[in-house]
């Protein structure tokens, strides 16, 4: 699994207030991760972050193992009156990028296409629902070619018709390897896309979970280590969901493995000198016990 | 900065925003000159002292005119804060000229003054239409919503600031006679003074034109603090 973006230890502070205190999580590449958590819970501070428009008070934020990544940014706030058409206000968005005119034309046209507002490009936005000038902001953030696109609260406003043509979009975007990462205030809406979801809750990544894969049965696992030990070699293997360091010169590593794989995995941390916190299933945790209780008492 | 210019004039056009400030100024013009003939820098004096009320309302609807979400974009592919500012005072410093030129020439072009216009009155009431142009800006940037939060509060504070200028500089007030304050307080009074020697002049000492080039200085002063102090803002 290739690791897009890591952050290691990551803490944001406003007027002495924590937003995040030593988040380390990794992102995979070709995938779309959201972001969950309550309003003022550090979702756009982390997505800033992620996008470079706020650096973090303390920590790292790590893309591609230091190659360089492109970024495109989509606001929380989308724009409600803009007196141009498509093809106008991307071609002054463009010339204000510095991007050659004639580069510039072909990657608008393409982008139309992409987004199929061939018909609309002529159209002033100011006409367009919320949907559609949705989908001219987020061409706005793919001008350039952009790895990464960010999202703030995508969904926010949007119709059921527009969620669903959203979701349409954000397969399209992913089946041409472009990375997606957004936020937004609950994931029922885009289950069906959303790869992995990443919660917010008191400053801390409280929960990951993988979409993708949520079919077959996970384990969670959280393990004890000095932080001497080197874990860049199992930062291939796993994801490494979060790190937080222990005052006795230890770190709590949390991880969600497959079922099939736990064994192998826990092995290969035991090896390193971790000690076991917790491994518990990632779904259906209380089915288990009660099977568990039940097993008990049969016998 | 060119893109940046283009872009942020053609969205200024396209929000109609110039409308009201730009009839308002052209229909003044058009009634102080109803009746001629009319002395020369005393005319010119009064339009500029319109322009220089005029400018506030530009200054306020041109930093205004791209809604929040879009200058948030805009700020984002110009990937510089001061670049933006900067040519949004560019842009109105153009429209500023432009009404200059416009309160300078129009009385020309329909034979409004008194005769014995020369170059020299002509050269004086460019300047001072354009240094109080730029004074009007640099005054008006300062209550504009990247400082100000609510909108009335930009219009008071605009009005407030261009009056208290004009009532300072027309009053001769005893403050002035601070010598600090005289470089603090907006140098609008060296354009009013220079403006009421009357049209019986030939030539003008060097020192008239030190005190226009000091309403530019003061200007520009204040416009760099503004792009600064903005550029430094988390407000993204």
């Amino acid at each position: 699994m290739d690791v897009f973006i890591e952050l290691k230890n990551v803490t944001k502070k406003f007027k002495n207030i924590s937003v995040l205190e030593g988040v380390s999580l990794s992102i995979p590449s070709r995938e779309i991760t959201a972001i969950v958590g309550k309003n003022g819970s550090g979702k756009s501070t982390l997505l800033k972050m992620i996008g470079g428009l706020t650096k973090p008070d303390s920590g790292q934020i790590i893309f591609q193992n230091g190659e360089p990544v492109r970024i495109g940014y989509v606001p929380e706030v989308t724009p409600v009156v803009i007196p141009f058409t498509p093809r106008e206000y991307l071609t002054y968005m463009g010339k204000i990028r510095g991007l050659p005119i004639e580069w510039l034309q072909k990657r608008i046209n393409s982008l139309l296409e992409i987004f199929h507002m061939e018909e609309n490009q002529n159209t002033r936005i100011e006409h367009f629902s919320k949907g559609m000038k949705q989908k001219v902001i987020i061409m706005q953030a793919m001008l350039e070619e952009t790895d990464l696109l960010i999202m703030d609260e995508p969904l926010s406003g949007l119709d059921l018709n527009a969620q669903t043509e959203f979701e349409r979009l954000l397969i399209s975007l992913k089946e041409r390897d472009i990375s997606v990462i957004l936020t937004c205030h609950e994931t029922r809406l885009l289950e069906k896309v959303v790869d992995r979801i990443l919660v917010i809750h008191q400053c801390q990544i409280t929960y990951t979970r993988n979409q993708h894969i949520q079919d077959e049965p996970m384990n969670r696992i959280v393990f004890e280590l000095s932080n001497t030990v080197s874990l860049n070699l199992l930062r291939e293997k796993v994801t490494i969901e979060k790190e937080k360091e222990t005052s006795s010169g230890h770190r709590l590593i949390e991880l969600s493995v497959s079922k099939e794989q736990t064994n192998k995995i826990v092995r290969e941390f035991l090896d390193r000198g971790a000690t076991i916190q917790l491994l518990a299933p990632l779904e259906g945790e209380n089915d288990f016990y009660d099977s568990f209780k039940k097993g008990v008492e049969i016998q | 900065m060119k893109g940046l210019l283009h872009y942020q004039f053609a969205n200024y056009i396209r929000t109609h925003k110039y409308v009201p400030p730009v009839s308002v100024f052209i229909m003044i013009l058009i009634i102080n000159y109803t009746f001629i003939p009319n002395p020369i820098l005393d005319s010119y004096s009064f339009t500029s002292l319109v322009l220089f009320f005029i400018m506030g309302w530009v200054t306020i609807t041109i930093l205004h005119a791209e809604d929040q979400g879009l200058q948030q974009l805009t700020i984002l592919h110009a990937k510089n804060k001061s670049g933006y500012y900067l040519a949004l005072v560019i842009n109105c410093a153009f429209v500023g000229l432009i009404l200059s030129i416009v309160a300078v020439v129009y009385p020309i072009v329909f034979h409004v003054f008194k005769p014995g216009l020369l170059t020299i009155h002509i050269v004086i009431g460019f300047l001072a239409h354009f240094s109080l142009v730029i004074l009007s800006i640099a005054l008006s940037l300062f209550f504009t919503r990247e400082l100000v939060k609510s909108n009335v509060n930009s219009w008071w504070g605009v009005i407030s600031i261009l009056v208290v200028s004009l009532a300072l500089a027309v009053a001769k007030a005893d403050i002035l006679k601070v010598k600090i304050l005289t470089w603090i307080l907006p140098p609008l009074r060296y354009s009013l003074e220079i403006m009421s020697v009357g049209d019986k002049f030939t030539s003008v000492p060097v020192l008239v034109y030190a005190q226009f080039a000091w309403i530019f200085i003061y200007s520009l002063i204040l416009i760099t603090i503004f792009i600064v102090v903005v550029s430094k803002s988390r407000k993204l």
